[in-house]
This record gives structure tokens, sequence and C-alpha cells, in this order.
């Protein structure tokens, strides 16, 4: 009698544990998801918290404040655009389970910009928001695997693929490094994969390749990779990691009194998230850097000079870097997407927006980007850059000379893309 | 007698299927999910009762038996091609070779030492898989059971699909594994851990009682591994983080890490913490640091007030409670 | 000419090599402190405490605390020493006692502190969190990190570095001092192993075990400074520098057999240094697998690690 009271006990708590949950259960939505008259709902996964967090973590308060300067005019037709943002900590599975949430529980319209190359496939394949007819917009990794619309038919990227950047790369070393040592440090992930097999493509050579851990990236790592790069005597080192890897290394570089020719990555090449960890302003001092959008310092430029004074109003006290003025060109083009999705915007009218109208969609890029019916590829290309005296990122020369490719195994050219003017007020037309 | 006691256990998990059945058809998505992933805590915090309640071990490595299971059944299905029923036994079959290595191993080392190993285990053996391709490195491998049979309707959703395979292996391994605790072995996992020279002069071979205990809580987790897989669809070394070792062992401190019975209290726990804590921190406005560490902080001082206030989890409490009014009444 | 260019590849393997053991030596004196905090607990309350790396944190956030007040590391260091000695006092006074009161017997005895420890480990670091989370949290050292140079080049090996080293060193002398030649450390000891004895003997054991866990923070807090000024000065609950704390401590303490001091810094010490030959030659990915396969060779090859005595590993 005992056996069958525990056994009662059993069962008992599993229905009441079901009942209970259930009982929670959120009621269906009528209309189209994450859209309703007064508020359409975006969602974005990315890492603000965790090792990998440096520099990121300033997104989100970016794009919400592009979307609250355009709350503030209207909005678009009548409605807000909120942003749900929900922190992942770079780690794929924590990805899946709060994009999960995002869709079932949060019910966004969209996913915004989630941050990550194993994040985003993670999620491709486990949460397959393709299946279910969720846009993937504008995600925030160079993956060039994400172009493939078979495999992910509602993905966009926006950023150059870590193909196009490498092959860029390999085309400024040939005319300037020949015959040079060249060594790479890279994330031992997909990451990484994609660059390596931009650069094979690019026809690098490398002295030596040193690839880091996921999340081992810190000052005790980094003195081993310099002693690795020391003995292969390279002459030129490319940085393609992510900006706690990045700042790591020159941190560490500084005290070694180690100084090759640096080549940052974009990725983890934003100056002011470096210049925080405290790496002195010297050491990125004729490092080579690139960039798709204008030099974060360039207050002649409208689209900075117009996005800098919305931040500052919005997050006063808080440096506005590339990290924010990527996201908030993020924010500029989903704004213009949602606006071209039609009165009642469904899933299915922003995709077809983009693609047919996304190439036109103003942006502070100073490359185009190739959004067609075909293709849901950004942007295309990158300007070559050298850090300032003050460890600022400037066009060499002063002029931006831009560079553009693709992710297979076209050339590299010089891009004669005039960018547009930007709509007046900043605000989609 | 003994025939009656082992029909007279299966009919509440029939009945506890059947309520499920129902269920499942009238929650949303989100709770479907969470229900599968229930199962699969309920399978591994199961694997921590048997190691630390029954037989007394600690081990800290759960999580690492929970991906070798994991791992097996992904490489089964995409190197191999076998259907899906197959790859859980090899998931199963697999962790348990490990646990039967494990606990071999463990014979030579006790207390911290073997606390420190199993830590170690729980924290390399995941990131192992970065080394071999054909474990897929980083990014893993994809572990698709595929969709559910169309004679189960249009609108039968995946996740219906997990919850239901999920919820029918979870139903079997407990009916199995209730009568393995009252069987002989059990007993003498027991015996061992209450005292162990007692233990072998009556008889029992404790060296093998605890590589027994191993293996089959090894086997155990290597299901929940790959039941977990299936509700992510990939198996990655992310997946398996330290993290998800210490949460076992607070699911079965809080389920009573004695007794089975109270396996459905830490199993629904860990999984409605993240929730609680989120309405929580909503409902106070708190600051951007508070509420992302509200759940962590949630978790881990549910853990100390249990071990603290409830070590023998609630449902011993309750019972010794019952026992104490018992024998006062008849006094 | 082939014989210059023999000694140039020779000479930069050797300076490769140097650099090798150097950054093994410095990143292992770390560990040890880590372990000789921990075995200083193990020795006195038969407790692994699994919180020590989240006390360790702790302590280094009063530190930096008393940076911002005093702008002094000579200051900071006392201060994060001061206050993990006395958080980790109250810890066993309040926590451990408790903790044995509730859950001496019965089959959860041995996990009980594990998972305590554990629980506590959490909560520490969710409270750091969210009281220091959302500001940027940095502590200079006191000297340069800048590295020697040997003729013309530069060694992974600084002024603080060495500093570290010889903190090490003289904090393990000092202990094993205290615990092997002084009356206090005696009743460390005996309060250990044989506290029934030590009572009746008129050792205050209650008071002896609040030290031993007060010295073992001390120590930690001086793992947590130096980890971080060592680093990038950075400081934060998610740091890399921290997590390898918890682990590497940990597994530095057990290679040593966490019976000894002295086997503590070797464990320590061979710990760092076999990390740092793996990544070096082997390949720098496999950060998180070493400390792991090191282990287990370790334990397979002497289960009760280095310096371990027989009949701890019983206990």
């Amino acid at each position: 009698m005992k056996a069958l009271q525990r056994r009662a006990l059993l069962s008992a708590t599993a229905v009441l544990a079901v009942v209970g949950l259930a009982a929670t259960a959120i009621p269906a939505q009528a209309a189209e998801v994450g859209v309703s008259s007064t508020e359409i709902k975006l969602g974005m996964t990315l890492p603000m918290t965790g090792t990998a967090s440096l520099g990121y973590n300033k997104i989100p308060g970016a794009a919400k404040a592009y979307f609250d300067y355009l709350n503030a005019n209207g909005g678009i037709n009548g409605r807000k655009v909120t942003l749900v943002v929900k922190d992942d900590r770079y780690v794929p599975t924590e990805a899946v389970a709060k994009t999960n949430e995002l869709i079932l529980k949060d019910k966004v319209m969209a996913l915004l910009a989630p941050l990550g190359t194993a994040n985003n496939k993670a999620v491709a394949s486990s949460v397959n928001p393709a299946r279910r007819g969720v846009p993937v917009l504008f995600v925030n990794t160079g993956f060039s695997g994400f172009a493939d619309t078979k495999k992910y038919p509602t993905t966009y990227t926006v950023l150059p693929s870590y193909i196009m950047e490498a092959k860029i790369m390999g085309e400024y070393i040939k005319e300037n490094f020949a015959g040079k040592k060249i060594g790479l440090l890279y994330q031992d992930d997909d990451f990484g994969t994609d660059a390596l097999a931009g650069f094979k493509t690019a026809g690098v050579n490398f002295a030596v390749k040193v690839p880091y851990a996921s999340g081992s990236q810190g000052a005790a790592a980094a003195a081993g990779w310099i002693t690795k790069f020391k003995a292969a005597e390279a002459d030129v080192v490319i940085l393609f990691g992510v900006s706690s890897a990045t700042s790591a290394m020159l941190g560490v570089a500084a005290q070694l009194k180690y100084a090759p020719q640096w080549m940052l990555g974009s990725v983890g090449g934003d100056a002011t998230t470096i210049k925080l960890t405290g790496v002195p302003a010297g050491v990125l001092y004729n490092a080579i850097g690139f960039s798709p959008v204008p030099a974060t310092t360039d207050m002649k430029d409208e689209y900075v000079k117009f996005f800098s004074d919305i931040y500052a109003k919005a997050v006063p006290g808080s440096a506005f870097d590339l990290n924010v003025l990527l996201g908030m060109n993020t924010a500029f083009m989903t704004a213009q997407a949602l606006k071209a999705a039609g009165a009642n915007p469904t899933r299915k009218s922003l995709m077809a927006a983009i693609d047919s109208k996304g190439a036109t969609f103003a942006n502070s890029a100073l490359v185009p980007a190739a959004y067609s019916a075909t293709s849901h590829v950004g942007l295309t290309g990158y300007w070559v850059g050298k850090y300032s005296p003050t460890g600022d990122l400037a066009p060499i020369g002063g002029t931006y000379v831009t560079y553009t490719t693709d992710s297979g195994s076209g050339a590299v050219v010089k891009s004669t893309y005039k960018r547009p003017a930007m709509p007046a007020k900043g605000l989609p037309n | 007698m003994h025939k009656r006691q082992n029909s007279s256990h299966l009919i509440p998990f029939i009945l506890g299927g059947v309520v499920l059945y129902f269920l499942s058809g009238m929650v949303d998505e989100l709770r479907v999910y969470q229900g599968a992933t229930i199962a699969v805590y309920v399978v591994a915090i199961s694997s921590i009762i048997l190691l630390t309640g029954y037989s007394g071990q600690v081990s800290l490595g759960n999580g690492a038996l929970m991906a070798v299971g994991a791992y097996a059944a992904a490489v089964a299905h995409s190197s191999w091609k076998l259907p899906i029923l197959v790859c859980f036994v090899i998931a199963v079959i697999a962790a348990a070779l490990g646990g039967a290595l494990l606990g071999a191993a463990a014979g030579r080392l006790s207390g911290p030492y073997l606390a420190g190993t199993t830590l170690a285990l729980a924290i390399g053996l995941p990131s192992l898989a970065n080394q071999f391709s054909i474990l897929g490195g980083e990014q893993g491998l994809i572990f698709d059971v595929g969709f559910p049979p169309l004679s189960l309707g249009e609108d039968f959703t995946q996740y219906k699909w997990f919850f239901w395979i999920a919820a029918l292996a979870t139903l079997i391994m407990m009916w199995l594994l209730q009568n393995i605790l009252r069987s002989r072995y059990g007993r003498n996992w027991r015996a061992g851990r209450g005292n162990e020279v007692a233990a072998q002069l009556a008889g029992i071979n404790t060296a093998r009682s605890k590589v027994l205990a191993f293996t089959i809580s090894a086997g155990l987790a290597g299901l929940a591994g790959a039941l977990l897989a299936m509700t992510i669809g990939t198996v990655s070394p992310s997946a398996f983080p330290l993290a998800l070792s210490f949460s076992l062992l607070t699911g079965a401190v809080l389920s009573g890490v004695t007794t089975l019975s109270g396996v459905m209290i830490g199993a629904v726990t860990l999984v409605a913490i993240p929730e609680v804590a989120d309405v929580v921190a909503h409902k106070l406005g708190t600051s951007e640091s508070v509420t992302t560490n509200l759940p962590g902080l949630m978790v881990s001082a549910l853990l100390i007030v249990t071990v603290l206030f409830v070590p023998n989890g609630p449902v011993e409490q309750h019972r010794a409670r019952t026992a104490k009014k018992l024998a006062a009444k008849t006094k | 000419m082939i014989l210059q260019s023999a000694l140039l590849i020779w000479g930069i393997s050797m300076i490769q090599l140097i650099n090798t053991l150097l950054i093994g030596v410095t990143a292992g004196g770390i560990y040890a402190l880590m372990a000789i905090a921990m075995v200083l607990v193990w020795r006195s309350t038969r407790v692994i405490n699994f919180a020590q790396a989240g006390m360790a944190l702790l302590s280094t956030y009063f530190g930096y605390e008393a940076m911002v007040n005093f702008n002094s590391f000579w200051i900071a260091l006392p201060v994060a020493m001061i206050g993990g000695a006395v958080f980790a006092a109250l810890i066993e006074l309040i926590f451990m006692r408790l903790l044995v009161k509730h859950s001496s017997s019965g089959p959860i005895a041995s996990v009980a502190p594990i998972i305590a420890t554990l629980g506590l480990l959490g909560v520490i670091r969710a409270v750091v969190s969210m009281v220091w989370g959302g500001q940027d949290v940095r502590i200079t050292g006191p000297i340069s990190n800048d590295g020697f140079s040997l003729g013309g080049e530069t060694l992974v090996f600084s002024p603080l570095k060495l500093l570290i080293l010889g903190s090490v060193i003289v904090l393990m002398l000092l202990l094993s001092i205290l615990f092997q030649k002084t009356n206090i450390g005696l009743a460390l000891r005996a309060s250990a192993y044989a506290p029934e004895i030590a009572r009746l003997s008129g050792v205050k054991v209650d008071l002896v075990r609040t030290m031993g866990w007060a010295l073992a923070g001390a120590a930690g807090a001086v793992a947590g400074m130096f980890q971080t000024v060592n680093g990038n000065g950075n400081l934060s609950p998610d740091s890399i520098e921290f997590s390898l704390l918890l682990v590497s401590g940990f597994i530095a303490a057990v290679i040593g057999g966490l019976e000894s001091l002295v086997g503590a810094v070797i464990g320590g010490l061979l710990l760092g240094i076999l990390i740092s030959f793996v990544l070096m030659y082997v390949s720098s990915a496999l950060f998180f697998i070493a400390p792991f396969i090191i282990l287990l060779i370790v334990l397979f090859i002497r289960p009760q690690g280095i310096i371990g005595a027989k009949a701890g590993r019983r206990a």
C-alpha cells in the first residue's frame, strides 16, 4: 500500500506539474505574429555578458536609440518598433534556448541581428526559423554560408562575409607585403574556418597559424600566441578574432614589446573597444584595418553625425564606436524594410520588401548591398584604413578607397559606388 | 507476491502516460517543449539519484556522460544512418561503457579525488569533440529525429513529437529503474553506502556493485543526453557545460537524492526557475545586471537552502514526519 | 652560412622554450596560491571548498574598492586579504557549522559540503555580478608588467611576475612554518585529524577551524588580486581569469595531494608548466582539455596525488 501511495505521488506530481505549467500558457494571437495595431516586436540574441561580450553589448542600446527616435517621429505607419533582447553569452545552446523563447514566448515578428557564427548555425538547425517562416534579418556575422538561400531561406546577411574580407586582405598583402612572412590568429570554430577558406581562395600562405579556443582569450593565452608568432618570425600578423581576443593580443604585445605589422579583422577591430581595455593608442598606430561603413570619428559624414547625435542623447557618456554605428545602421535598414512591407506588414511581405528594394535602402555603408530576388547577401566590400596616432581608424591617404568582391572566386575590384544622400531627418520615406 | 508488486508498479506509469497524452493536446508549443526538457531532466536526475543517493558515490561528471550518449546517437545517425530507435540504444550502451570505465577507475579514487576527476571530466570531455572532425568540431553534429509521421495528422508539431518520444522513453526508463532499485542490486548498493565493511562481511562484492552503479547511472545519463540532443536538434560541446553537471546535482538534491519519488520536483524546478526569475525581475523592474543574474542566484540559493534544511529532499522529509507521527500515535 | 642559420634557428627555439617555461611558471604560481587556499580548508575542516574561487573573486572586488579610494595596490592587497579572511571566517562560522549540524548523518553527508559550497559559489558570483556588474572594473598593478629584455629579445617575465612568484614562495614558507613550528599550527593539524582528542587536550577546535578558513580566504584573495593584475587588469565575474582560478586551482590542489602546502605549490607549478607546453607545442586550441588530461594522468600514476599520504586518500 505504501508502494502504491508512492507511485501515486509520482504520477500526481507529474500531472500537477504539467497542469501548472499549462495554466500559465499564453493565448495565441490572431494577426501576424509580433505585429499589433500599435507595435511591431523584434527579437535579438547576442552576448551581453561573458568573455566575448566586450564591445558587442552596446549594440542593443544603439539599435534602441534609433528605434526610439523613429517611434518619436511616428514609428512605422503609426506602429512603435520594440526590441526584445536576450543574452546568450556567446554560447550556441543558449542562443537556441533564448531564440526559442523569443519565438514561442515573446512571439516576435522577426529576429534581428543575432550575433555569432556558431550561434546562428545552431539556431538555424535547432530552432529552424526557416521552416517556421520567421525572418532572420541582418545577421551579425560574416559567415559566408548564410548566403545559401536554399539552406537558410529566411536569413539575410548585412556584413560583408569573412571570405570577402580575407580576399580583400589577401589583395592588400599581395600589393604591399609580397614575400613577407604572414601570421594568422583565428578562432577555432566556424568563424575561423570561414576565414581560412577565404585566405585559401585569396592564395595567402601563412608562415604560422594560431587557433584559439573560443572562450579562452585572455592575457595568459595571448602570451603563448605571441611566443609562437615570434618563433615563426612573422612580419605581418592578422588578428581575425573577436574584440576580446584582439585586445588581449595587443595588450600583451605592448608589454612584451612585440610590434609586427598588425592587420585587424573588422570583427574585433573596433578601436574604441580595444583602447577601453587599456591597450595604449601607440600600439594600434599604423595597424591596418577594414570597415564597410565610414570611420566613426569622421564627423563630416552625414550619417556618422546624425547617428552619433541621437546616440549621445539616448545613451549619454557612452562612446560612439563601430558597434554603435553598425547597430544603428542595421536598425535604420530594418525600419526601411518594415516601411516597405506595407500598411499591414507580415513576415512574408517583410522579406519580399528586402528582396525587391533592399539594394536601394539608404544606409551609411560606402559599399553597395546585393539584395535581390535571388540573393540575401548584404554589403560586399570594405575600405582599407590605418589607425592614427590616437588609435582611430582612418582611410589611408584621407579618402575612402573601397574594394568589393564576392564570396566565390570573383576578383577584388576597386568600387565606383557613390552612396546616395541620407533621407530627410534620417527617417524611412 | 513479487509479480503482483511489479504489475502494481506498471499501472501508475501507464496512467501517467495516458494523462500526459491528453494534456499534450491542450497546451501550447512552449509548454510542450518544456515538457520534453523536463523529461530529459527526469532521466538525468535519476542517474544521479542512483549513483549518489543509492550507491553513495559523488560524481560531477554526469554532464559529460550525457555528452557521450548524445554524441554516440548523433554519430550513429549521421555517419551510419541508423534508425532513431537504434541510435537511442547505442547512446545508452556507449555511455554505459564510459560509466563502467569511470567506475573501474573510481575504485582507486575516493572522496575529493573522485570529485576532482569527475569535475575535470565534465569540463574536458565535451571539448574533446573539437579535435575530431567525425564529431563535428565546435559546430557539432546535427541530430534530426525527423518529422512526426503523417498518420498523426497535419497539426502534430515537431515539439509534440519530441515530447512524446521523450515522455515514452522516460516512463519506460523509470519503470525499469524502479525495478532495479527494488531488486537485489538496489539493496546491495544501499548496504555498501551505509557501511562498506559490513556489506563486504555480508558477502556483497562492493567493488563490483560500485562499478555496476556507475554503469547503469551512465546509461541513464546517456539516454538523457540523446533525448536532449533530440530536443535541441544538434550536439555540440557547448551543450554540455560544467553548469549542466551542477544543475543535475541541484535537481537531485531538490528531489531528494535518496528516493526516486520526488524526481519530478527537481526536474520541474530546474525548468521553471528561469521563467519565475524572469517574471519576478520584470515585476520588480530591476536593472539589467540584476535581471540577468536572478535565475542563477535563485537556483544557487535554493540549493543551499535545500541542503541545509531539507537535505534528504521534501519527499523523504515528509515521510519521516509521517513516520514520526505514526510512531507517536501507536505509543 | 649554414652554421649561422642553424645557430639562429636554435636561438629562436631556445627563446621559445624559455618563454614557454616562464609562462607556465607564472600561471602555475597563481594556481599554487589557489591550491594553498584549498589545502588549508581541507586540512582544517576536511571539506573541499568549491566556493574558494568565488570567495577569491569577492575579495578581489574588496581590493578594487580600496584601489578606488586609496589608489594604491599596496593598500588594496591587504584590504583584499583581510576582507577575504573575514568573509571566509564568517562563512565557516555561520554556513558550514549549520551545514554540519543538519546533514552530518544520512547518505547526503559526504555530498552535502560539496553541494553546499557549489551553491555558495553560484550565490557569490550572482551577487558580485549584480552589485558591480554594470561597471568597468580595473585594477592596475604596483609595478611594471613589461617583459625583461635579454639581449635583443623580450622575455615573458616581468617585475610583476617576479613579485608573484616571490609572494607564492614567501607565503608557502610562512604557512609551513606556522603549521610545523608553532602551537597554533599544531592545533590546526590536530583539529583536522583528531578533533575529539584535540578538544580533550584543551584546543578550541571550533576557533581553530575558523582560523584555517580565514587563512585560506587571505590566500585566495592574493591569488585573485595577482591573477587580475597579471591579466590586463580588467575584473569581471565572467572573465577567463576566474574560470581558470576555479578549475586549475582545484586541479592543482588535487594533483599536489591535498595534504601538504608544499604539494600544493608543486602541483600548481607542475600544472602551469605542463599546460603551457601542451598549448605551445601541440595546439593552443587545447586550452580547456589540457588540465583535464594532466589530472587524469597524474591520478592514474599516483591516485593520492604527488605528496598525498596513503592515509589521507581515504579520509
